[in-house]
């Protein structure tokens, strides 16, 4: 670029992105950034000159409240009806985590209804032996999450594989599980009649068949 | 700077670009990352300016709510996500500064790359600074961040003064002739002045402003 006195669009660049500009000026400046590609390359250019001097600031961590508030002013802290699924997740995962923990201690509950809004917490038993599973699922039924609370032990040619246990007919396979870390299912949607969630002991892989083929090693029920 | 350093910033600048784009599509988890990766880099950039404490953690607030709102619009600007993001810092706390019309007082020594006053150079016609050879040569294999400091450094001191309260303690052309006690219109000269030749500087030593 020229570098002429009269250099109008990238001096006021300079001068905007610097600070001195100041008052009105910068106000009409910002007004004509998003239309003027020219002026947004010129700003684009002074911020990364002088990026090194922004840069010899000390950094300085922020207390934990500032991401709070953050989240408080774009409208996140409260649970919303529409919100983009990745926030829905994280928040699942969150209370799901929490849930979990209760749940490992009062394994004589088979079901846990969670408050409205918060993810519905589903204990599978085993129906030989001690051992549990945990499964969330969160408020819309879209996103189901299972995890055994001790390792289930498997030979290498075995799998676990979960199932949605209808009113009438026959179990829909949902996949197959981790048999000792949290496995997500998301969107796959819980079949609407789904009374119980049942885990089958399968070949490596799955069912072959789409059914159940091995013994089921757990059982829970889900309450709506 | 170390190659492995260099290959870390670079690790970096693609791992905000994705988390930026991301933050375009609603993604509130890559927020949260771009969040711990940035904020206490940002944080600082607005300390520097207002001084630490709540003052600064609001105005941070409102810095990453604009980042989220504005991560769309992020990659038609070009540039570098750690420029952008850190010049919206700056933006934020200079909007504060002019707003309340008050700010911390810094001594001028304590600045970064404070030369110095020298005498004579206050004289608002001052030649610009030596076109000559300049630092080409030296900075050529060297980083950007050396590049920039380096080129302030060639500055004469009247303008890299004048840049630097500007730039460090948001100073606006007035307050500057103030803090120096230099007349509006020479302070308004040394910046222009030193603006371009920091430009013209950069531009020996082949900087770049395509983004990387």
């Amino acid at each position: 670029m020229n570098l002429i006195l009269g250099d109008l669009p990238d001096r006021l660049a300079a001068e905007y992105v610097l600070g001195t500009l100041t008052g009105g000026a910068r106000r009409r400046f910002d007004t004509l950034l998003p239309a003027h590609p020219t002026l947004r390359n010129a700003v684009a250019g002074w911020e990364k000159r002088l990026l090194p001097m922004a840069l010899k600031a000390e950094a300085v961590e922020p207390a934990s409240r500032v991401w709070n508030s953050i989240e408080s002013k774009l409208g996140w802290a409260a649970p919303a009806a529409a919100t983009p699924a990745s926030s829905l997740m994280l928040r699942f995962w969150q209370a799901f985590a929490a849930v979990a923990t209760v749940a490992a201690v009062v394994l004589g509950t088979t079901t846990h209804v969670a408050p409205t809004g918060a993810p519905m917490i589903i204990v599978l038993h085993a129906t030989k032996g001690t051992e549990t599973l945990v499964a969330g699922l969160s408020p819309d039924r879209q996103q189901l999450s299972i995890q055994p609370l001790q390792k289930v032990s498997l030979t290498p040619q075995q799998s676990l594989e979960l199932w949605a246990l209808p009113k009438n007919g026959a179990p829909a396979s949902l996949g197959v599980i981790s048999s000792d870390k949290l496995t997500a299912l998301d969107k796959r949607a819980l079949p609407k009649d789904t009374k119980g969630l049942a885990v089958s002991l399968e070949p490596l892989g799955g069912s072959p068949t789409g059914a159940p083929t091995g013994p089921v090693l757990f059982v829970g029920d889900l309450t709506l | 700077m170390t190659a492995a350093a260099l290959k870390s910033a670079d690790d970096l600048e693609t791992r905000l670009i994705d988390w930026l784009s991301r933050c375009a599509l609603g993604d509130r988890q890559a927020f949260r990352q771009l969040y711990e990766a940035t904020s206490p880099r940002l944080l600082g950039v607005v300390a520097q300016l207002v001084g630490r404490g709540a003052l600064a953690e609001d105005l941070l607030q409102d810095v990453y709510v604009r980042i989220w709102k504005a991560a769309g619009q992020y990659r038609a600007g070009a540039g570098s996500p750690m420029a952008w993001m850190a010049a919206t810092a700056r933006y934020r706390a200079i909007d504060h500064l002019r707003s309340r019309g008050s700010r911390p007082e810094v001594a001028i020594s304590d600045l970064p790359g404070h030369a110095g006053s020298e005498d004579g150079e206050d004289d608002p016609t001052h030649r610009m600074p030596d076109p000559g050879p300049g630092p080409a040569k030296s900075f050529e294999a060297q980083s950007e961040a050396e590049a920039v400091n380096g080129c302030l450094g060639t500055l004469q001191g009247s303008q890299q003064q004048s840049i630097s309260l500007a730039y460090y303690q948001g100073l606006s052309h007035g307050e500057i002739a103030v803090h120096l006690g230099a007349p509006l219109g020479s302070v308004k000269t040394w910046v222009r002045r030193g603006l371009i030749a920091l430009k013209a500087c950069l531009e020996r030593c082949g900087w770049s402003e395509a983004t990387s």
